[in-house]
């Protein structure tokens, strides 16, 4: 949706839930995705269902790199038609770096998504592309409501790599597009409340596009299977 | 085109300065204030001009509004830190939105300074003399030494030694066969005690000389001791260092040489030199530095040297080769390697010449090496040589369009034979360059 439209919701949303404490306004995040040579991951999630393997750094400024030293978060996102698991450890950039190069495991004590992580890797799975954005985010107490808004939002090409040192950030790779708009998302579980009800009913009113997956927008822009000069609905 | 034209007449080494500002009067004011500065000043009206008078200009300095009619100034910003050849002009934001989430979210972009109007012109000039002081690089830059040299000419030396007597005594044995730099003068040669570091002025590419008072060392970092042999021994390393210098000289005769025969090998002619160009674009679109850069080309107009060694007449047939004549010419990777193979100082281009027609799935020759065991650098040469080929008419198949040429490029990524990013970043210049 467009910025104007984007700041209503948002400060509609400020009024009624608080300012998440994991994300502090126009910090950027930064997000690798992993694939394979052969794009198993995207094919499978053009198709609804896909186990996503991707590492995200969050800074005060934007990096013009990737794998910077410091904090990292390992995530795993298994998206079935019906249902989505996400899991995330919070780890050293050099144990991000090891985990990719399969020289580390990672616990695993309910879902086997680290161990399925581990078999992509072993089957040729690595970064390949990254999405960078700003995120303004609010969370209920209880986290049943949660509204981002993404702004910002780049999408760039990795070159293939391998990397065997913990110390230099892997450089960018081209800009592959720029989203003009703002990116809102509205997750609950649960009974919305009345304020979320309706928000969520304007939010669909003034919705531009609705899109899928940042993964999936950034792949087809890496593949060429979006064509850049098409209009937007306006 | 009339701020273009006006920045490029400038030859004066004056501070040049992009504003992009909507409001016609907050421009012209603006530009007068700077102009007054002696600073060259080209102004945008929108976003989308504002870029590609930074794209065009390269210039010292960008001042940007953050309301623009077209979009806003943090995407422009953005823009301009997301290309490698603008990233590192710095940006300042004048705004007359002054909120601190504002000026963060200046700051995140990757502006220099924010400046909140109305502003002050002293206040103005001081910041933008404080962004400038930390974003010009001190150094002598490294195509600024004469490559010339007079006969009988004495190379400059600098000694860059704190301890007044050592200092006094090596230049005291320099003096026989070098001249001592003064402050304005470029040395040719510096020396250091120790680890010192090098001084933050010398030039990026200066021989360097380590003494010490004692014996010298044997570890990592060799360490000259100051005695009789010191002016022959810096005379030897400023002149093992010339011939580095060289290497390009003696690359340049190769490449004619590379050239000469891929003139016979191909009907059209400028191929090699083209990949090369190409190859050199992607990886600056890459951020590659300017070595890795030479490196690339070299290898791009090296890569096919092999040919050297093959029957001129399988070179020179069309039509579809039999498995035997197939074999032969995919050795001509392996042969070009044994060519090179003989200069040392070529030793970093051997990878691009061997393993050019390598894909990532495997599939390549003469190794069928998988995915990161490419280095990057080959994988840019293999897009550019394949993404120019199409570009020609042959014998089989007619010249495609450069759009074309991308999308057949972008059919080899999905089947795993390309690196996705370098292909990416040719079709990123393909559509900036309003492809055919």
């Amino acid at each position: 949706m467009s910025e104007s439209i984007a700041r209503l919701v948002m400060r509609t949303t400020a009024n009624n839930l608080p300012l998440s404490r994991d994300d502090r306004p126009y910090q950027w995040s930064t997000t690798t995705y992993c694939d394979t040579l052969n794009w198993s991951i995207f094919r499978a999630a053009q198709k609804g269902s896909a186990m996503q393997l991707r590492i995200r750094e969050y800074h005060r400024t934007r990096p013009q790199g990737v794998m910077n030293p410091g904090a990292a978060w390992i995530e795993f996102k298994d998206d079935e038609e019906d249902t989505s698991l996400k899991e995330r450890f919070g780890v050293s950039m050099d144990v991000a770096r090891a985990f990719l190069r399969g020289e580390m495991a990672l616990p695993d004590p309910d879902h086997g998504l680290a161990e399925r992580a581990g078999r992509l890797l072993k089957d040729g799975a690595r970064p390949v592309v990254v999405t960078q954005y700003n995120r303004l985010a609010y969370n209920s107490l209880d986290t049943a409501v949660r509204i981002t808004a993404d702004h910002n939002l780049m999408y760039f090409a990795l070159p293939w790599e391998a990397r065997d040192d913990n110390d230099h950030p892997s450089p960018l790779g081209s800009l592959l597009a720029m989203e003009p708009d703002v990116i809102v998302e509205m997750k609950w579980y649960g009974e919305l409340p009345h304020w979320a009800i309706d928000l969520h009913a304007y939010l669909k009113e003034n919705t531009r596009e609705e899109r899928p997956s940042k993964f999936i927008v950034a792949m087809r822009w890496l593949l060429g299977e979006t064509d850049g000069a098409k209009k937007r609905k306006k | 085109m009339k701020a273009v034209e006006d920045a490029i007449r400038s030859d004066a080494p004056a501070t040049r300065v992009v504003v992009v500002e909507d409001d016609q009067a907050s421009a012209d004011v603006l530009q007068r204030r700077l102009q007054a500065n002696g600073m060259v000043v080209s102004v945008a009206h929108d976003g989308r001009r504002g870029i590609e008078l930074v794209e065009e200009l390269l210039p010292d300095l960008v001042l940007l509004d953050v309301m623009l009619p077209d979009t806003d100034g943090y995407d422009v910003c953005l823009r301009i830190k997301s290309n490698s050849s603008t990233a590192p002009i710095p940006v300042i934001f004048l705004s007359a939105r002054g909120e601190v989430v504002d000026k963060v979210r200046g700051l995140s972009c990757g502006a220099a300074d924010y400046i909140t109007k109305p502003f002050q012109a002293a206040e103005l000039l001081a910041r933008i003399d404080a962004v400038l002081g930390q974003a010009r690089n001190p150094r002598v830059p490294r195509l600024a030494r004469s490559a010339e040299r007079a006969a009988g000419e004495r190379r400059v030396a600098r000694v860059a030694i704190a301890d007044g007597a050592l200092r006094a005594h090596v230049e005291q044995l320099l003096a026989t066969r070098f001249d001592l730099a003064e402050d304005s003068d470029t040395p040719d040669v510096v020396l250091l005690e120790g680890n010192a570091s090098l001084p933050a002025d010398a030039p990026e590419d200066v021989a360097v000389v380590r003494v010490t008072a004692g014996r010298g060392s044997d570890d990592r970092t060799e360490l000259i001791p100051v005695d009789v042999q010191l002016p022959r021994i810096v005379d030897l390393t400023v002149r093992e260092h010339d011939l580095d210098h060289d290497l390009q000289s003696a690359a340049e005769a190769l490449i004619v040489l590379a050239a000469a025969i891929a003139s016979h090998d191909r009907p059209s002619t400028g191929h090699t030199e083209r990949v090369a160009a190409r190859a050199v674009q992607i990886g600056r679109a890459l951020g590659l530095d300017e070595s890795t850069r030479m490196t690339i080309r070299l290898g791009a107009l090296l890569r096919d040297v092999g040919h050297a060694r093959l029957p001129g007449s399988l070179l020179a047939k069309s039509g579809e080769l039999s498995p035997d004549e197939r074999g032969m010419l995919e050795r001509h990777p392996v042969l070009g390697e044994e060519i090179l193979a003989g200069f040392k100082r070529l030793s970093g281009l051997l990878p691009i010449v061997r393993h050019h027609h390598e894909r990532l799935d495997g599939t390549g020759y003469p190794d069928g090496l998988r995915a990161e065991q490419i280095p990057l650098e080959v994988r840019i040469v293999t897009v550019a040589d394949r993404f120019e080929a199409l570009l020609a008419d042959r014998s089989d198949r007619p010249a495609v369009s450069e759009s074309e040429a991308v999308r057949i490029l972008q059919g080899a990524v999905a089947r795993g034979e390309l690196d996705a990013a370098v292909v990416a970043a040719l079709a990123t210049q393909v559509r900036a360059n309003g492809g055919n």
